[in-house]
């Protein structure tokens, strides 16, 4: 056995390089099945229905195990801290990825995707969210950017024009609330890193906040974080109810139904928006550039390598083939085709399905946010934890179970000191 | 007259009490999502199989369904076979101690799951069974067992000892006695304990939620629902909620005639 | 066999089993509460009782303790008190051979999974799309945020769990008014006694017992609070619906991974539980 290993391997290294397919068939039936770890995101749904194509053509067997978000995290963790290793493919977002890193849990991309599945045509703002240190860690299947999403009728009707910075965005919104039957804003207050920290960050960010001083040391309490909170709950004035312990999918599907007359929201969003078996507002709808000083939060999810699940070589070069099959230009064609528009592909960008769905305007308000892009959460091991933690405090504030600001961020920055610290 | 009429939308109003959020549910899983998220619940709508449709070709449903049964099944077999027998000697002996016996086995409900289930991931990581269905099986089975024998004791109370006493003139010894005599006479009872604790295995999160991910039952892929990516698909949590619900309330008839007979009993 | 030999042979497996299943986790949980290890990072040194002290400087950790105390107190209250109505209405208004149909519909909801009665009520309590607020909508009013907000979360989460266990209890103590000697209730009856009299004054005073089982019972069943708050709020507002359990979860399990410190809660919990039930427990068996 050991032999046939070691045999293997060596074969696999004479001719890497040379063709994919030489290269994987090596491995051809020398691993019976690989284990997926998702999140039943629509892209990973539809992943998971088309699996028996990659079975066929790999002669294996695809398990797929679907969590929730906090879930997926938090068993994918314990699954390679402790070198369980019960799976090949780990999903892996912009919030988890510095850790998983970092951890020695995930495998160099580079070596394991397949040539054919082209890694140059990823989207260079996706694909850079999980490449640490020049090598590449993920490779994307979905990903975005913020811009703003407003009623073009309820605007017109009105008589009020786009709002350019946060100032006149906050009257905007509130010249627009009508409630019970129109909200001027929506946004999301739940805990966690992607959902109130999230949406948080831009102001926190825009406002000139950063994460850390100049030494390195934590920054969490700055005036501008004080400030971006003080805005953030300003907003939930004008958001429907239950917008303060709200979800991004109560966000959106407020919007949807046709009570919020705006929002920033990331640009996978108009897709949904735009969508006419579920949305109440197809053709209503204007995109544009986010108001100053806002900025853009750049993010991605994608596939990985797990290390402790794949110990033999082969494992490896079948996990790699399966990402590069999941998130390949076919695979994004193919969901094109059946109205799923997360895409994560240059080529897919230019599909025509994707650029007739989405109006001009959609197209550059995308075009004129992209220089404000970038990763604004802390790309740091530790920040689960301290977003978690942020994202609670945040969730107390917006609920009004807690008061102060400054007070209650300062402890989030004690905590982050300590446990900074504590993971030395 | 008026006092019937008084009386029958009393009884009404609590049956709707009961009912109308499941009733809800039901009619939302049977709905498109468009129609679901409407502020005013539309009553009138064109029905659509799609969410149990997608539910039921999810691998994930598939499997938890699969996992339930084997998971929920195996326990429940151990704990049939661990605490009948157990129930059995102390009613019918009632041996020195019995009582700090009971307290004792009661005395395991008290455990929370999570103090449990922390300190078993460890522990099964160090066994290699972190994430099988013999760790959560494990972990089940002081629910199981506990739950069996407290509910079964009264079963076997109420067996008449004059019958087993023929029979062990009749030359049936202990174990002829139990399982020829007292297991017939007292087993409807003890169907409806053994469902009673189904009921419960089958309902539970927290352990399977933190002992596993491959091998989750249907209560974890049905909470999983409501974090999935972007949409939350409310009709098909819906339909995962039914689903889920389903095989508990099958038994209500055999439960209700189990409590009925358990408190006659006393 | 002789009969010691039975006896012994039918109940060892059980006290066996039991006890490797209860007492392996205890000792793996203390073992693990006095070091300092998390999913991080595995390899841990034992740092003495560190997390125990650090559990009663941790303002999550009392906020969790209060709030675990509230669930107790506001839903066994809640359950017995619907129990009880629902018992009487039952037993005065409800026609014989109906009762058994009615009983059944009845505890259709503590049937339901917890993760099941939960989705459906968080779907009942949407601001936006759920039948209890859809009247306040229709009249151009603002919805109820039940769970959204801090003062009302708990109750919601609570009145869900007091729907499932109060109906079932109210079959229960239906059922306990039926073996209740007839004749005592037909004259009091013709003494022309109100119902509530009849009730206040001489039968429940007799089921006194059942009624302290019933809370027993009920107050055991309360620990398991978290499948229900975690499909519904996951501990939010803020903290405010996060119980103990909840709590531990979250440390141990969740996102943070701090199993150690998880571990120590978990002692700490059994701890009391154990401590206070037992004295219940024993209390009420005396009475």
């Amino acid at each position: 056995m050991l032999k046939k290993i070691i045999f293997k391997t060596f074969i696999i290294l004479a001719i890497s390089g040379i063709s994919l397919n030489a290269y994987a068939n090596s491995c051809k039936g020398d691993v019976s099945e690989i284990n997926v770890l998702i999140q039943g995101h629509p892209a990973m749904v539809h992943m998971e229905k088309h699996k028996a194509d990659f079975e066929k053509l790999m002669d294996l067997k695809v398990n797929v195990t679907t969590l929730g978000e906090q879930e997926r995290r938090s068993q994918s963790r314990v699954d390679a801290s402790t070198g369980a290793g019960a799976y090949d493919v780990y999903y892996v977002d912009e919030a988890n990825i510095a850790e998983f890193v970092k951890g020695d849990w995930v495998e160099s991309l580079d070596k394991y995707f397949p040539a054919g599945a082209d890694m140059a045509d990823f989207q260079a703002g996706k694909i850079s969210i999980g490449n640490i240190n020049g090598t590449n860690y993920f490779a994307p299947f979905m990903g975005g950017q913020d811009v703003l999403m407003y009623r073009k009728d309820i605007f017109a009707e009105k008589g009020i024009s786009v709002p350019t910075n946060t100032d006149e965005m906050l009257e905007v919104a509130k010249a627009l609330t009508d409630a019970p039957n129109m909200y001027g804003w929506a946004q999301r207050g739940q805990r966690g890193s992607g959902m109130n920290v999230w949406r948080w960050n831009p102001y926190h960010r825009g406002f000139g906040g950063e994460w850390t001083n100049a030494d390195g040391s934590p920054n969490i309490n700055s005036a501008e974080a004080v400030k971006a909170t003080e805005y953030y709950m300003e907003l939930f004035n004008y958001a429907p109810p239950g917008a303060r312990t709200g979800t991004w999918s109560d966000q959106i599907e407020a919007f949807r139904a046709g009570k919020v007359a705006m929002m920033t929201a990331n640009d996978v969003f108009g897709a949904w928006v735009e969508d006419a078996e579920k949305s109440s507002v197809v053709g209503k709808v204007g995109y544009a550039d986010l108001p100053t000083p806002i900025l853009s939060g750049g993010f991605a999810h994608g596939l990985a390598i797990s290390k402790p699940g794949t110990s033999s070589e082969c494992e490896k070069v079948m996990a790699g083939e399966f990402i590069g099959w999941a998130t390949g230009k076919d695979m994004e064609s193919m969901r094109l085709d059946e109205g799923i528009y997360d895409i994560a592909r240059q080529s897919s960008a230019s599909n025509p399905k994707f650029t007739s769905l989405m109006p001009d305007d959609f197209n550059e308000a995308v075009k004129a946010t992209s220089p404000k892009t970038s990763l604004l959460i802390w790309k740091i091991p530790e920040w689960p934890a301290i977003g978690d933690e942020l994202g609670l405090v945040l969730e107390e504030l917006f609920s009004g179970t807690r008061s102060d600001i400054q007070g209650s961020l300062d402890e989030v920055q004690e905590y982050a000191i300590k446990y900074l610290e504590k993971s030395k | 007259m008026k006092k019937n009429l008084i009386s029958n939308s009393i009884i009404f109003l609590l049956i709707l009490f009961a009912i109308t959020p499941i009733l809800f549910a039901l009619l939302g899983s049977f709905k498109e999502l468009k129609d679901i998220i409407n502020p005013i619940p539309k009553i009138i709508f064109s029905p659509t199989l799609e969410n149990y449709i997608t539910v039921l070709t999810t691998d994930s449903i598939l499997r938890g369904i699969q996992n339930s049964t084997i998971i929920v099944g195996t326990s429940l077999l151990i704990g049939i076979l661990v605490g009948i027998p157990a129930a059995y000697a102390i009613a019918r002996y009632k041996p020195r101690g019995s009582n700090d016996l009971r307290f004792f086995y009661l005395s395991i409900r008290f455990m929370p799951p999570v103090a449990i289930a922390i300190p078993f991931i460890g522990i099964f990581l160090d066994l290699g069974l972190y994430d099988t269905k013999t760790a959560i099986i494990i972990t089940y089975l002081p629910v199981t067992i506990s739950s069996i024998i407290w509910l079964s004791i009264p079963a076997f109370e109420s067996v008449p000892k004059d019958i087993e006493e023929a029979a062990g003139i009749e030359g049936c010894g202990y174990f002829g006695i139990f399982t020829k005599i007292a297991l017939p006479v007292a087993s409807p009872s003890l169907i409806g304990a053994v469902i009673f604790t189904f009921v419960i295995t089958w309902n539970e999160l927290l352990i399977a939620l933190s002992l596993s991910s491959r091998n989750v039952t249907l209560p974890v892929v049905a909470a999983s629902f409501t974090s999935l990516g972007f949409e939350t698909p409310w009709g098909v949590i819906n339909a995962s909620a039914i689903l889920l619900a389903i095989p508990p309330l099958l038994f209500v008839g055999i439960i209700i005639n189990f409590i009925k007979k358990y408190i006659s009993n006393d | 066999m002789n009969k010691n030999k039975f006896i012994l042979f039918c109940i060892l497996p059980s006290i066996v089993i039991l006890l490797i299943v209860v007492i392996f986790p205890m000792v793996g949980a203390i073992n693990y509460s006095l070091q300092d290890k998390s999913l991080r990072f595995l390899e841990g040194d034992y740092i003495g009782f560190q997390n125990y002290i650090d559990m009663f400087e941790d303002r999550r950790f009392i906020n969790a303790l209060k709030i675990s105390l509230y669930w107790e107190l506001i839903t066994v209250i809640g359950s017995l008190l619907l129990a009880i109505l629902v018992s009487i209405i039952l037993f005065e208004y409800s026609n014989k051979n109906y009762r058994i149909l009615l009983a059944i519909i009845l505890i259709m909801p503590i049937m339901l999974p917890k993760v099941s009665a939960g989705l459906i009520w968080r779907f009942m309590l949407s601001p936006v799309m759920g039948l209890v607020n859809a009247p306040l909508i229709s009249l151009n009013l603002n919805p109820i945020e039940y769970l959204a907000s801090p003062k009302l979360a708990l109750f919601s989460v609570a009145f869900v769990d007091i729907w499932q266990w109060g109906l079932f209890f109210g079959v229960i103590l239906l059922f306990l008014l039926e073996t209740l000697p007839r004749d005592l209730i037909d004259a009091a009856k013709i003494d022309k006694v109100k119902k509530w009299q009849l009730h206040y004054f001489i039968t429940f005073p007799m089921l006194k017992g059942s009624l302290i089982t019933i809370a027993l019972i009920k107050a055991i069943e309360s620990l398991r609070s978290f499948d229900l708050i975690f499909t519904m709020t996951k501990g939010g507002p803020g903290i405010t619906t996060e119980t103990l359990d909840l709590y531990a979860y979250q440390q141990g399990i969740g996102l943070r991974g701090e199993i150690s410190y998880a571990s120590a809660m978990s002692v700490a919990m059994v701890i009391i539980t154990i401590v206070i039930f037992t004295f219940i427990w024993k209390r009420a068996q005396k009475s």
